[in-house]
C-alpha cells in the first residue's frame, strides 16, 4: 500500500533519483554470525563471514577453522561441523534437536576470539488458513487480481513475537519489504493485541507486488489463479523481532518522494557478545532458534470463483 | 529575583513626583481600519516617543506643554500636530498609506531607523505587502518561505515541513496564529505553507533576545498577526495559480466599529487531472485547503473583542478507505479592555488542534487506521503598564492545557475489532512573568524581565519506569502505575531571566547584545531526515525532562547613506541540555513504551549572520548570510570505539548548515513591470555512510562505524526568478481596484539539488544465491526546474 501511495506521490512531483559512487573508507571487516535455527527436521546451518565495503556486490566469504557448537540448559553439546557450505548440525534425515521452552547458547571460537549468543525456543501458533480476495483491475494493475490474507491467532500471554514468512510458487518473498513479523497480534509491544488474530496488514503483507515488466506504473498481480502459496510462521526471541524491525528499516529504502519519510542509517543491533569484553572486535548478526507451523493453499478456481462472488456480493 | 524588583521599583526616574499626563490611542490605516502594528508616536521636544503595541494601541507619558508629535508609519505620509497638553488625553490617529509605493520595501521596518533604534535584536518582522514580490514555489507568496531568506533561518530542503533558526529543530519554533499555536505549518510536506497571507498582516520572528511574553520553545516565536478586515468598505481578493486558488472577503459589520474577513484558499490538481485520468474515480484524493476567518468590534475607546479562527486539511487518499490526512484547527477570542490611560489590558483565550492519521484496508472488515492528535488550551492575561517615557512594564500570566493522544488505532480483522491505541496524557504548562522596557539615556536602553514556568504532567491513565541500560539501548520497563483523572505525576519549575540591551554610537550606528533562557516542555519526536506532518509530540513526564535552552547574541547594526543601505552582523551562542533523540530502530507510531526508547543530551549552536540590505530604489533587495554550526553530544549516540561505556562525542545535528547564502532582489523596470530574482545557497546536511555491508538470511544490511553525521550530502543551491506585472485588466482606472500577475520559475538552471543519499539493494526482487547488488543514489525532491504562474485580484 505505501508503495503505491508514494508512486501516486512521486507521479504528481518532480522527484528524481541519480547513481552517485561516493567513496567509503576500508572495509570494517567485522565477524558476521548469521545463525537461524529451527525445528524443522533436515539439518541446520550457522554461517560465519567477514562484512565487506558496501559496494562489493558478493556472496558472503565463509570462514573456515571455527569451532561451533551449541550448548542447552542441561549442559547438551551440539557440534557444527565445517562444510563449503556452512557449519552443519545433521543432515536431511535428521530431525532438529531444538525443543520449545529451552533456552540455547550458540558459542563460536575463532582465530583465538570466543563470541556466545544466547535464544530460547518459543512456541508458535498454527497457520489457521490462507484466503484469497478478489480484486477488480484499477488504476496500480492491468487485470484483476487476488490477495492472500493469512489467518493465525496470536498466543496468549504479552510478548509473543513472530516472523511470518511467504513463497509464492516455491520463490522465497524476500525483499527487505516483504518482512513480515508480528508482536503479538499486532506491529509492536505496548500495542495490548494480546491472543487476538494478527491483524490485517500483518495478514497481508505475503502478497508480493511487483512492477510489471511492461510498464514501471504498473504492478503485476500478486496472485492468479494456479499459484500456489506456502506461509511458514516462526516464533522468534524478542530481541530477534527488535533486530528484524531494525532490519526493515536500515534496508527498506523508498526512494523519491518516499525518502521524506526515511530514517538516517545506524547499526542494526546484535545477541552475540565477544567474551573478552575489552576487545575492540565486535561481531555482528544474529542467532535465533525459531519453532515452525506452516501451510500451503493453491488458489484454485473454485476459491477464485468463490473470492469473486463474495466480493461482488459485498459490492 | 529581589535585585530585580529592587531594580525596577526604586528606579530613579519612578520616584519623579512631577505631575504627568498621558497622550493614548490607536494608530490605523486610513485606508480600511486596520491598526498598525508598530506605528511611532515622536515627540520632538523629549526626542523620544512610544511605538504601538500589536493591537495597535499608544500611550506616553509627559509633563504638560505644548509638544510637536509626529505620527509616522513606513509606507505612509507621516502626520505632524503641535498639542498642547494639559490633562490626559486620547487621539486616534489614522495615516494615510503613500499612493504609489515605487521603493518597495521587502522587509519593512516599522521606522527608517529602526534596525538601529530598536532594544530588540534578533528579530525580524515582516509586513505582508512587503513579501508579495519575493519569487517562491509555485508562484505563490509564502510567509515561511519568505522568513527562510532571512540570516539564521533554514530548511534542510524540499519536502521539509517547517523550519530550521540558529540550527534548532523544527519542533522548536513556536508558531502563534492570533496567539493560538500552530503544531503543523506545511501544506503538501512543506511546499507551501498553511498561512494564508491575504489573512495575514504582520509576521515577527524572534531568533533570540526573546522578550518575556513568550515561551515554550528553545529555537524562535514565529508571531503571525491575521488582518482585522476592512472597517470602512467591502474587499475582495482573490487569486487564480498553478497549484491553488484564493478568495477573500473583508468588510464593516458595522462602519467602522465591527469588521470580518473570511479567507480561502484550496488546491485543485484533483479536479483539473479528474477529467483525464480514472486515478481519482475510486475515491482517491490529492488536496489541501484552510479557512481563516476573523471577527472583531470596538465596543467603545476602552474595549474591544476580537474573534479569530483557521480550519485547514491536507488530504492524500489513494483510494476511499486508504491514505492519510493532516490538519490544524484553532479558535481564538480576545478581549482588550483600557483600564486607564496607561494600562492596557488583553485577555486571550485560544484552542488549538492538530490531527493526523492514516488508514489502509480493503474493506469494512479489514482495516487498519491510525490517528494522533494534541489539543491546547491556553489563557492568556496579558498587562502593559505604560509608566512613563522611560518604562513601559510588560506581566501577565499563561495557563496551557494539552491534551495528547499519542496514538488512536483501530485494526479490524475479518470483522474483530481490536483497539490498541494508547492512553491520552495531560499536562498543564503554568507561567507568570514580567518585563520592563527601560530607556536609560538617550543612548542606552534595555529590555528585562522573568518568567517562572510549572509544568505539570498529569494523569488519569499510567506512568512507567524504567530500569538503566547500556546508553544507547532500549531502558527496560520494570513498572506501570495507573493514575487518578488530574493527578500530578511530575511536576517541573523552572526560572527563565531575559534581557537585552541597547547602547546607540551614533545615530547611524548601535551595538547590542541579549541573553534568554528558554524551556520546552513538550518535544517533537521525529526519526525522519526532515520533520514531517506525522511526527509525534509527547509531553515531558516523570522520564522526560523538559528541554532547556540558554542564548547570548550580540550585535553591530549599521545605516548607511541615510539609511539607503541597513547593515547588520550578529553572533550567537546557545548552549542547551536534555535534547531529545531516540536509540536505533526506536518505534515512534504506537509505542506505550516509548519513554523507555528515548534518549537525552546536551546541544550547542554557534554562529554569524550577517545582512545587507538596500531599502529604497528602483533596485532594492537583501544579501543574508550565515555561517553556522550545530550539535548534540548524547550518551549512546556517536561513540566511536568507546564500547564499553558508550560515551557521546559532539556530533552534528540533522540541520547543522555550515553557510546559508540568500540574496533577493528586486529591480522595478517601470510602473507596471518588476523583475525579482531569488539566489540560495546552502551547504549540505550531514548524513551517516554505512561502510560496510553484511548478509543476514539473505538479506543485506549495511554496517557504519559508531559515528554519526560523517558525511556531508552535496551543497544545495537554487535561482528563482519572477516577473510581477501590474495593473493588468484594470489599468490606472480605478483606484481601489487592482490586479497583477505574476510568472515565476523556481529553480531556474534545472539544478537537482539533494535531499538524501540513499544507500539500499533496490526495491526490486533480487534473485536467490546470486550476490545482492547494493548501489547508493542520490535524491532530489525537485529534480527539474519548475514554471509557474498566478493572477492576483483586489477590488
Amino acid at each position: 500500500m505505501k508503495k503505491i501511495f508514494i508512486s501516486l506521490i512521486a507521479f504528481a512531483f518532480f522527484s528524481c533519483e541519480n547513481i552517485i559512487y561516493p567513496e567509503l573508507e576500508p572495509s570494517l571487516e567485522q565477524y558476521v554470525v548469521d545463525a537461524w535455527l529451527n525445528d524443522l527436521p533436515g539439518s541446520q546451518k550457522i554461517f560465519l563471514s567477514k562484512s565487506n565495503n558496501y559496494f562489493m556486490s558478493e556472496l558472503p566469504k565463509l570462514l573456515s577453522g571455527a569451532e561451533v557448537y551449541l550448548t542447552d540448559e542441561d549442559g547438551n553439546r551440539y557440534d557444527f561441523e565445517e562444510t563449503e557450505g556452512g557449519y552443519v548440525w545433521g543432515d536431511s534425515s535428521s530431525t532438529s534437536f531444538l525443543q520449545v521452552g529451552t533456552s540455547y547458547q550458540l558459542n563460536v571460537s575463532i582465530d583465538g576470539i570466543r563470541f556466545s549468543g544466547t535464544s530460547e525456543m518459543n512456541p508458535v501458533p498454527p497457520v489457521d488458513s490462507i484466503t484469497f480476495k478478489y480484486q477488480e483491475k484499477d488504476f496500480s494493475t492491468a487485470e484483476d487480481y487476488y490477495l492472500a490474507e493469512v489467518v493465525a491467532t496470536d498466543l496468549a500471554g504479552v510478548g509473543n513475537t513472530y516472523w511470518i514468512k511467504a513463497w509464492k510458487n516455491e520463490v522465497y518473498l524476500n525483499k527487505a519489504s516483504e518482512i513480515n513479523i508480528a508482536y503479538d497480534a499486532g506491529f509492536s509491544a505496548g500495542g495490548n493485541i494480546d491472543g487476538q488474530v494478527f491483524i490485517q496488514p500483518i495478514q497481508e503483507l505475503i502478497n508480493p507486488f511487483d512492477t510489471d515488466e511492461a510498464g514501471e506504473a504498473l504492478i503485476e498481480p500478486p496472485y492468479s489463479i494456479g499459484d500456489t502459496i506456502y506461509v511458514e510462521i516462526h516464533s522468534i526471541s524478542e530481541s530477534a523481532f527488535y533486530f528484524l524491525n531494525e532490519v526493515k528499516i536500515q534496508t527498506v529504502r523508498s526512494g523519491g518522494f518516499g525518502a521524506l519519510f526515511a530514517q538516517p542509517f545506524s547499526n542494526v543491533s546484535t545477541n552475540l557478545i565477544n567474551e573478552d569484553v575489552n576487545s575492540a572486535i565486535h561481531p555482528v548478526g544474529f542467532f535465533n532458534v525459531s519453532a515452525i507451523s506452516s501451510l500451503e493453499q493453491v488458489l484454485t478456481s473454485e476459491i477464485a470463483q468463490k473470492a469473486q462472488e463474495e466480493a461482488e456480493n459485498k459490492n | 529575583m529581589r535585585l530585580l524588583f529592587l531594580i525596577i521599583f526604586f528606579n530613579a526616574s519612578w520616584l519623579s513626583a512631577q505631575q504627568m499626563v498621558t497622550l493614548s490611542g490607536e494608530i490605523s490605516d486610513a485606508a480600511n481600519g486596520e491598526s498598525l502594528v508598530g506605528a511611532v508616536v515622536y515627540i520632538k521636544q523629549v526626542e523620544g516617543g512610544a511605538v504601538t503595541n500589536v493591537y495597535g494601541f499608544y500611550s506616553l507619558s509627559v509633563t504638560p506643554g505644548t509638544y510637536d508629535v509626529e505620527f509616522r508609519y513606513v509606507g505612509f505620509n507621516t502626520q505632524n500636530m503641535v498639542l498642547t497638553l494639559t490633562e490626559n488625553m486620547r487621539l486616534d490617529i489614522e495615516l494615510v498609506e503613500i499612493e504609489k509605493e515605487l521603493n518597495s520595501v521587502v522587509v519593512s521596518a516599522n521606522r527608517e531607523d529602526a534596525n538601529i533604534r530598536d532594544v530588540e535584536m534578533s528579530t525580524a518582522k515582516l509586513d505582508i505587502k512587503s513579501i508579495l514580490k519575493v519569487p517562491t514555489f509555485a508562484g505563490e507568496v509564502d510567509i515561511i518561505k519568505s522568513i527562510q531568506l532571512l540570516p539564521g533561518v533554514s530548511t534542510v530542503g524540499e519536502g521539509a515541513s517547517g523550519f530550521n533558526v540558529r540550527g534548532g529543530g523544527a519542533g522548536q519554533n513556536l508558531v502563534l496564529l492570533d496567539e493560538a499555536p500552530v503544531y503543523q505549518t506545511s501544506h503538501l510536506f512543506g511546499f507551501f505553507s498553511v498561512f494564508n497571507p491575504d489573512a495575514v498582516k504582520d509576521v515577527k520572528l524572534y531568533k533570540g533576545g526573546i522578550p518575556p511574553r513568550y515561551g515554550g520553545r528553545l529555537a524562535s516565536i514565529l508571531d503571525i498577526r491575521m488582518k482585522e478586515g476592512n472597517n470602512k468598505d467591502y474587499q475582495f481578493n482573490g487569486g487564480v495559480g498553478t497549484v491553488f486558488s484564493r478568495f477573500s472577503v473583508e468588510g464593516p459589520i458595522k462602519k467602522e466599529k465591527a469588521s470580518f474577513i473570511l479567507a480561502g484558499r484550496r488546491s485543485y490538481v484533483d479536479v483539473l487531472a479528474k477529467p483525464f485520468t480514472d486515478v481519482f474515480d475510486n475515491g482517491a484524493a490529492l488536496y489541501f485547503y484552510d479557512l481563516t476567518a476573523k471577527a472583531n468590534w470596538d465596543i467603545d475607546d476602552r474595549n474591544r473583542v476580537y474573534l479569530s479562527g483557521y480550519f485547514g486539511r491536507d488530504v492524500f487518499k489513494f483510494d476511499e478507505r486508504q491514505g492519510f490526512d493532516w490538519g490544524n484547527q484553532t479558535g481564538t477570542i480576545r478581549w482588550n479592555h483600557l483600564f486607564s490611560d496607561k494600562l492596557f489590558s488583553n485577555f486571550t483565550g485560544v484552542f488549538s488542534d492538530y490531527d493526523y492519521g492514516f488508514s489502509f484496508g480493503d474493506d469494512a472488515s479489514d482495516t487498519f487506521d491510525w490517528s494522533s492528535n494534541i489539543n491546547t488550551y491556553d489563557f492568556k492575561p496579558e498587562f502593559n503598564y505604560f509608566l512613563n517615557a522611560q518604562n513601559e512594564i510588560v506581566f501577565g500570566a499563561e495557563f496551557l492545557f494539552y491534551e495528547f493522544e499519542p496514538a488512536n488505532a483501530i485494526g479490524v480483522s475479518d470483522g474483530f475489532i481490536s483497539d490498541i491505541s494508547l492512553d491520552k496524557k495531560k499536562s498543564l504548562e503554568t507561567s507568570v512573568y514580567f518585563g520592563n522596557n527601560q530607556k536609560i539615556n538617550d543612548r542606552l536602553s534595555t529590555q528585562y524581565g522573568l518568567r517562572i514556568s510549572s509544568f505539570l504532567y498529569l494523569g488519569g491513565g499510567n506512568s512507567y519506569s524504567y530500569g538503566t541500560a547500556i546508553p544507547g539501548e532500549r531502558k527496560p520497563w520494570i513498572g506501570t502505575q495507573s493514575h487518578d483523572n488530574m493527578e500530578t505525576i511530575a511536576h517541573y519549575e523552572v526560572l527563565e531571566p531575559r534581557a537585552s540591551l541597547r547602547y546607540t554610537l551614533n545615530p547611524r550606528s548601535s551595538i547590542k547584545g541579549s541573553y534568554n533562557r528558554m524551556n520546552q516542555f513538550i518535544h517533537l519526536i521525529s526519526n525522519t531526515v526532515a520533520a514531517t506532518p506525522i511526527d509525534v509530540w509527547q509531553p515531558s513526564t516523570n522520564n522526560i525532562k523538559p528541554q532547556t535552552g540558554n542564548q547570548i547574541a550580540v550585535g553591530y547594526f549599521k545605516n548607511l547613506q541615510g539609511n539607503l543601505f541597513e547593515t547588520s552582523a550578529e553572533v550567537y551562542y546557545k548552549w542547551n541540555k536534555n535534547q531529545v533523540d531516540y536509540i536505533d530502530g526506536a518505534d515512534i507510531l504506537i509505542n506505550e513504551f516509548l519513554e523507555g526508547d528515548l534518549l537525552s543530551g546536551d546541544g550547542r549552536a554557534y554562529g554569524l549572520e550577517l545582512y545587507l540590505r538596500k531599502t529604497r530604489g528602483r533596485f532594492n533587495g537583501w544579501i543574508s548570510y550565515t555561517l553556522g554550526k550545530s550539535e548534540l553530544k548524547i550518551d549512546g549516540v556517536n561513540y566511536g570505539t568507546d564500547m564499553a561505556e558508550r560515551k557521546g562525542q559532539w556530533y552534528p545535528n540533522r540541520f547543522d548548515q555550515r553557510h546559508n547564502l540568500k540574496i533577493t532582489n528586486n529591480y522595478q523596470i517601470n510602473d507596471r513591470i518588476t523583475l525579482s530574482g531569488v539566489f540560495s545557497y546552502l551547504s549540505g546536511t550531514p548524513t551517516t555512510f554505512p561502510n560496510d555491508r553484511f548478509s543476514q538470511q539473505g538479506y543485506v544490511i549495511p554496517l557504519l562505524k559508531n559515528e554519526r553525521g560523517n558525511v556531508r550530502i552535496p551543497d544545495y543551491h537554487r535561482l528563482d526568478v519572477s516577473v510581477t506585472w501590474d495593473n493588468v485588466y484594470f489599468g490606472k482606472k480605478g483606484r481601489k481596484n487592482t490586479d497583477y500577475f505574476v510568472f515565476s520559475v523556481y529553480n531556474v538552471y534545472n539544478r537537482r539539488n539533494p535531499f538524501a543519499i540513499m544507500f539500499s539493494q533496490g526495491s526490486d526482487r533480487q534473485p536467490i544465491d546470486e550476490p545482492v547488488e547494493t548501489i547508493a543514489s542520490q535524491i532530489s525532491i525537485i529534480g527539474s526546474f519548475v514554471p509557474a504562474f498566478s493572477y492576483n485580484f483586489k477590488f
